[in-house]
């Protein structure tokens, strides 16, 4: 699957205050809840809350992907952030976060999850593109480049 | 310096989704070897969770996974303990 298939440009936002990692998980579910029939802000917060109680998603190097599963949800929904200013997420290797990419899914698709995982590994692990990305203004352009558009295409 | 290699199979049903590759970058981080993770042509720091997950490695699959250094055997040791118990899952 593509990630233009799972993100849309109005689930992309650039500079957000990001505040506390709790606030942060309460912004998603809040962009996120409209975009999903039948599952409240509620549902997504609690799905995610839980999930980082299993172990941070703060995966290294300012980058988190918090995530959850939703039985009732009928498609994968995805949301790329950046903050304003980093903050605590209890990460792997103890640094704060500004990029963030969330992801609600179905149940079951293990597969189609592993190979959305890998795509955005792909990119995260990039420092061209993560500079570009923390370094994007509008939200426009972070969805663009994030979707491997943009000038020099440096996420692609 | 020691190194040492077993091929290891991914047992859990969610395959080397993110937790598991956290709770296996988080383990190889306790030791000192440098531990890598090779599926197919791709061969990987198993200490970064974002090199863990561009691998995509579902259920059934088999990786080799290499250690490199003074423990390395114990590092081999642990991880293969990892694999065999699905990454701490139920399934």
């Amino acid at each position: 699957m593509q990630i233009s298939e799972l993100l849309s440009p109005d689930c992309t936002k650039c500079a957000v205050e990001g505040a506390s990692k709790k606030r942060l998980l309460e912004t998603i579910s809040q962009i996120v809840a409209p975009k999903l029939s039948g599952i409240t802000r509620h549902d997504i917060f609690e799905s995610l809350i839980n999930r980082e109680r299993l172990g941070s998603t703060g995966i290294g190097l300012g980058i988190a992907i918090p995530h959850g599963r939703l039985a009732k949800a009928s498609h994968p929904v995805a949301v790329l952030l950046t903050l304003d200013e980093p903050i605590e997420f209890d990460a792997i290797d103890n640094q704060p976060v500004d990029i963030i990419f969330a992801l609600l899914v179905p149940e079951s698709e293990h597969e189609n999850h592993l190979q959305t995982l890998a795509a955005v590994a792909r990119r995260m692990n990039d420092k061209d593109c993560t500079r570009a990305l923390r370094n994007a203004d509008t939200d426009n352009a972070l969805y663009q480049l994030f979707i491997g558009e943009g000038e020099d295409k440096p996420c692609n | 310096m020691t190194k040492a290699c077993k091929t290891l199979v991914i047992q859990n049903k969610l395959g080397l989704h993110a937790r598991a590759a956290t709770k296996l970058a988080q383990l190889t981080q306790s030791f000192k070897s440098e531990i890598t993770v090779q599926q197919g042509e791709q061969c990987v720091n198993a200490a970064s969770v974002m090199c863990l997950m561009l691998l995509a490695s579902q259920q059934g699959k088999s990786v080799e996974v290499c250690a490199e250094g003074d423990d390395a055997e114990d590092a081999l040791v642990a991880v293969s303990e990892l694999f065999e118990d699905r990454f701490e899952e139920n399934e």
